[in-house]
């Protein structure tokens, strides 16, 4: 079982992994602190990013001469335009996300993500907001920069409580209106909602400028559903109670339940969107950075 | 369905049938709550899968509430008749309880066939048709008892069969016989009601429904009881014997299948000897004697000149004929004249017919020898017999050689005249003599008194007289105690008289008439002899307890005048007048005083306790003889030898020895003696069992619905087509459905534990 990270304070193992990783946005944003994020403004700073073999239809004037002086090899040097990244955390804190198998809930390991991000957005210059929400919009803290906002996102994400019921897709809608600066919107759910009020929403928010990243958090037995001897499932979200046998329902549920993922993952390549399913038992280092490595290869590929 | 279960107790076990529903239902009450979030996949799959896996549940509970059903059903091994409808998923297994009537009556040959050989194969056949391996066979052999020769499969039962050569020649005892079934089979009637019970006989009437109209049988020819478990039982009892068992088995739903296996004829003829007797009895060696052997004709026609042959000591006389009616007995006398005394075996025989063993007949029969008497005479008068004590006494029993009324040939007795002081002595052996008698004597001394008590008490006999000598103080001191230990068989009173000789006088007013001294008195013609004879004076005397008055006196106080008692071995005897005619005219008169004198002496002089020697077939044979038995030698009807131990003494010089436990042979048991007349024991077969007068099918089934007789065709008379419903087990058919029922409950329950696990 993997060791439960503080509540309180990011496990600096963590930190250190995720700062070892460049968190690069693939979308053009607007942004006004400089980064490390390629600006569709040509900002004020460009950086040296890497080598590279030469390939025909590279542009002469990268390619590094003195490189070739000595070796004889054609390579081009690569430069990464920065620019500033508006992150915005949406941790869903519905009743069905406080269930828990282990030692913490789907919650607890929402807003342990929601807070490494932010303090890695936070630490790279860049602006990063957030929002709890259930069937609405619950709390806000609007994107700022700087240590007193990630003493704000910290502080809100401690102080919440999980109540009321799941309604991503209304949410997505109704804050997809509402973000002023285009930037990244990344939703810790369950995602337990109908696929079609989910899609909507997303697609309301990539329409408008957004790159949303579904971070769908899961515990371990709500996707395996390995449990013996009768089972009186009291519904998280008011959604009533059943007497079952899970040996007989263990193989209905799983279809059930992979349909809904394949739903889910069907919308989000649609979209371009990532969708990141993460069950709880799984490190919240290895979920993250897998991720975020992914997603950094993702972007040297698009810039070559 | 069933007809009953075996171990119906059992059978209430599918009453836990009830247990897997009850744990279904439990373990749905037993459930663990858990908040849930993803309640929208656990209700489309519930919605999805809830038929099936109702179907499914719901067939592996009927699978577990069968499978226990069906143990329960195999376990209590239910049974069903012929009639039922599951009759043909039976076994038919048969626990059959064969009797065999082994009794002598089943030696009746029928042209070449007795009864006993049709009853043999009959039992063969029935056990040849047993399965060997499934069904069980109980063979009883029956006849004075029910002996149960084998109990397991029949298999064994044939091989004991085989085993089985003759008869016995006892008669078939069917109360005992049906009591010892019943006892034997008792725990399997109180499991299952499904043992087949069948009698193989002759269907002798006697046995099942008691004599009627059989020949009567001189009372005679009833042999000796030796125990008293060997006393014949009263009819009544006996029927009510066969009744008591019979409604047991009825009780439980039995019957007892009786095939008749006996000769074709209802009454079929047969001859047997029944009795052999003496007119009168026999006086001694060389004396003439009649034996009178009676036969019975057991037939329903009459027998002429039937012929009749006497052995005595296995020497042939001259043979007669006799005409016998039909169900009927009649007798045919021979003249016999023994040489010697003791004891002789004589036999009767008939020419040999269809019933062989009741042809021949032997018989014990004690010829007395001279019996020896010592006379103590108390009051001599030598010279004169008139007035002596002894002088009539002596003078009947040792009359002159010249008198016509005894033979001169035999003396029956010895008398030897004492006086009292001779007692004294120590001059005088008693053991040579059988009586003692003291005849008015006036005193004993304490070492007389000595003697005789031990004489008496080892056997010898011994009769007081009393007269004007006899002071009853003086007697009551030295012979007479009150715990019985004294020899006086009463304690003297006083002298009784009668106030005039000339116008009273004392009569016997009641005696004895069956007591052998005084059974020659019964006769009308020679009662008044001893009736009328006037008794003036005697003492009054007042009897023990133990003690037996034969004859009393017409006094006011009904006293005594002759009493027996036993003392030990021997015998006392108290006459309370006197010999001489001082008290009484019996002396004067021969008449009377003859016959009383010798049958009295005759009898005294008969050992008191003498084992018999005409014994029943099956009872032990026992001698008592004085002096030890040196170089004992049994000598068996079929001519077997073998030497006899374990002889042990009695007291005194009384020896007993025992001869066999138990005598399985009719005929002369001898055992020859080194130095001594050999001793002869006769074993006798009841004569009663030659008749073979047979009940009818009809009448034994209205004696009692238990009995299910079947006819010699193998059916019955009544209305009842089968003999008798065999009873079939079901239980390996509930044990292979009881399998197969675990069989697919194992899989289901692995289909399900496989189709969940993959999912």
């Amino acid at each position: 079982m993997p060791t439960a990270p503080s509540a309180n304070h990011l496990d600096p193992a963590v930190i250190d992994k995720l700062s070892g990783l460049d968190f690069v946005a693939t979308r053009v944003v607007e942004g006004f602190l400089a980064g490390q994020h390629r600006s569709p403004y040509h900002g004020s700073s460009v950086e040296f990013a890497q080598h590279r073999e030469y390939v025909p239809g590279d542009d002469l004037r990268h390619v590094d001469w003195k490189i070739y002086a000595r070796s004889e090899r054609l390579v081009v040097k690569e430069y990464v335009a920065e620019t500033n990244l508006s992150c915005h955390l949406l941790v869903d804190a519905s009743e069905s996300m406080s269930f828990r198998s282990l030692a913490w809930s789907k919650f607890d390991y929402a807003r342990w993500c929601a807070a490494a991000l932010a303090h890695l957005v936070l630490s790279q210059r860049d602006s990063a907001g957030l929002v709890l929400f259930d069937e609405s919009a619950r709390h806000k803290v609007p994107p700022g920069s700087g240590a007193h906002q990630k003493a704000g996102i910290i502080h809100t994400l401690e102080e919440a409580t999980t109540s009321g019921t799941t309604q991503v897709g209304e949410v997505l809608n109704w804050i997809a209106g509402r973000l002023r600066n285009r930037g990244i919107v990344a939703v810790f759910s369950d995602l337990f909602d109908d696929v079609e009020a989910v899609i909507e929403g997303v697609r309301r928010l990539v329409h408008e400028g957004h790159e949303p990243i579904l971070f769908q958090i899961l515990d371990p037995r709500e996707i395996d559903f390995e449990y013996s001897g009768f089972l009186r499932l009291d519904g998280l979200e008011e959604t009533g109670r059943m007497i079952v046998d899970p040996k007989t329902l263990r193989a209905a549920y799983r279809e059930e339940f992979e349909a809904h993922q394949g739903e889910l993952a069907k919308m989000a390549r649609a979209l371009g969107v990532d969708f990141v399913p993460i069950s709880t038992e799984t490190g919240l280092e290895v979920a993250l950075s897998t991720y975020l490595a992914r997603r950094a290869a993702r972007a040297r590929g698009m810039r070559a | 369905m069933f007809e009953g279960f075996v171990h119906p107790l059992l059978a209430a076990g599918a009453a836990l049938c009830a247990v897997p529903l009850v744990i279904h239902l439990l373990n749905r009450r037993r459930y663990r709550t858990l908040p849930w979030g993803a309640m929208r996949f656990v209700a489309a799959a519930y919605r999805r899968t809830r038929r099936r896996a109702q179907l499914e549940s719901l067939l592996l509970l009927l699978l577990r509430m069968a499978l226990v059903v069906l143990l329960a059903l195999a376990l209590s091994r239910p049974f069903t008749d012929s009639t039922s409808a599951l009759a043909t998923l039976t076994e038919s297994r048969r626990d059959v309880v064969l009797l065999l009537d082994v009794s002598g009556s089943t030696q009746y040959r029928e042209n070449v066939e007795t009864t006993f050989e049709r009853i043999r194969t009959r039992a063969r056949e029935i056990l040849s048709e047993l399965d060997p391996s499934g069904d069980s066979a109980r063979l009883f052999v029956c006849s004075s008892q029910a002996r149960l020769l084998s109990w397991r499969s029949p298999a064994e039962a044939l091989s004991i069969l085989s085993t089985l050569e003759t008869p016995t020649e006892e008669s078939l005892d069917l109360a005992t016989v049906l009591a010892e079934v019943v006892h034997t089979v008792e725990k399997d009637l109180e499991a299952s009601g499904a043992l087949e019970i069948r009698l193989l006989t002759d269907l002798q009437r006697r046995n099942f429904a008691g004599p009627q109209g059989a020949p009567s049988t001189d009372p005679a020819s009833r042999v000796e009881p030796v125990a008293a478990g060997s006393t014949d039982e009263p009819e009544t009892e006996h029927a009510l014997g066969i009744e008591e068992s019979l409604t047991k088995l009825q009780d439980r739903g039995l019957r007892i299948v009786v095939e008749d296996l006996g000769p074709a004829a209802t009454t079929p003829a047969n001859l047997g000897v029944a009795a052999l007797t003496t007119e009168s009895p026999i006086l001694g060696p060389g004396t003439p004697s009649e034996i009178s052997v009676r036969i019975a004709n057991w037939g329903a026609r009459a027998r002429n000149a039937v012929r009749v042959a006497l052995l005595v000591d296995g020497e042939r006389r001259p043979s007669r004929q006799v005409d016998v009616p039909a169900r009927d007995s009649a007798l045919v006398t021979f003249p016999v004249s023994f040489k010697t005394s003791g004891y002789h075996y004589v036999e009767a025989q008939l020419e040999g017919d269809s019933l062989d063993f009741d042809d021949r007949r032997g018989h014990v029969f004690f010829v007395p020898p001279p019996a020896r008497i010592l006379l103590v005479n108390g009051a001599p008068e030598p010279g004169n017999i008139e007035n002596d004590e002894v002088g009539f006494l002596q003078a009947v029993l040792e009359p002159p050689s010249d008198d016509p009324g005894v033979g001169s040939a035999f003396a029956p007795f010895r008398p030897r005249t004492v006086y009292p002081d001779q007692l004294t002595t120590g001059t005088l052996q008693l053991s040579e003599f059988d009586v003692v008698v003291l005849a008015n004597v006036q005193t004993l001394s304490t070492s007389a008194v000595e003697t005789l008590e031990a004489a008496v008490a080892s056997g010898l006999s011994l009769l007081i007289t009393v007269g004007d000598n006899v002071t009853p103080e003086t007697y009551n001191r030295r012979l007479w105690r009150s715990d019985g230990s004294g020899l006086l068989p009463a304690e003297l009173q006083r002298v009784v008289r009668v106030h005039s000789r000339r116008e009273s006088y004392f009569r016997v007013n009641e005696f004895e008439v069956e007591h052998p001294a005084l059974a020659f008195f019964d006769d009308e013609r020679w009662r008044p002899l001893f009736t009328e004879v006037p008794i003036y004076d005697f003492i009054a005397s007042t009897p023990l307890e133990d003690a037996r008055v034969l004859a009393r006196l017409d006094d006011d106080g009904a006293n005594p005048l002759l009493i027996e008692r036993a003392y030990d071995r021997g015998r006392v005897f108290l006459w309370t007048t006197t010999l001489d005619r001082d008290w009484t005219r019996l002396p004067e008169s021969p008449k009377t005083l003859v016959p009383l004198a010798h049958e009295l002496l005759r009898y005294a002089a008969q050992p008191a306790a003498q084992a018999p020697r005409n014994v029943p077939l099956g009872a032990s044979l026992v001698a008592e003889l004085r002096g030890f038995p040196r170089n004992p030698m049994l000598l068996e009807p079929d001519g077997t030898h073998r030497p006899l131990e374990d002889s042990s003494s009695v007291g005194g010089d009384l020896w007993r020895l025992p001869i066999a436990l138990q005598a399985e042979q009719r005929g002369a048991w001898t055992v020859e003696l080194e130095g001594r007349p050999p001793l002869v024991f006769a074993v006798q077969t009841e004569a009663e069992e030659g008749d073979v007068d047979r009940i009818g099918v009809s009448e034994l089934a209205s004696l009692h619905p238990a009995w299910l007789p079947l006819n010699q065709r193998g059916g019955t008379d009544g209305d009842e087509g089968e003999s008798v419903p065999r009873s079939g087990e079901l239980w390996r058919w509930f044990a292979a459905a009881t399998l197969i029922a675990l069989i697919l409950e194992s899989l289901w329950a692995a289909r399900l534990g496989q189709l969940r696990r993959l999912s």
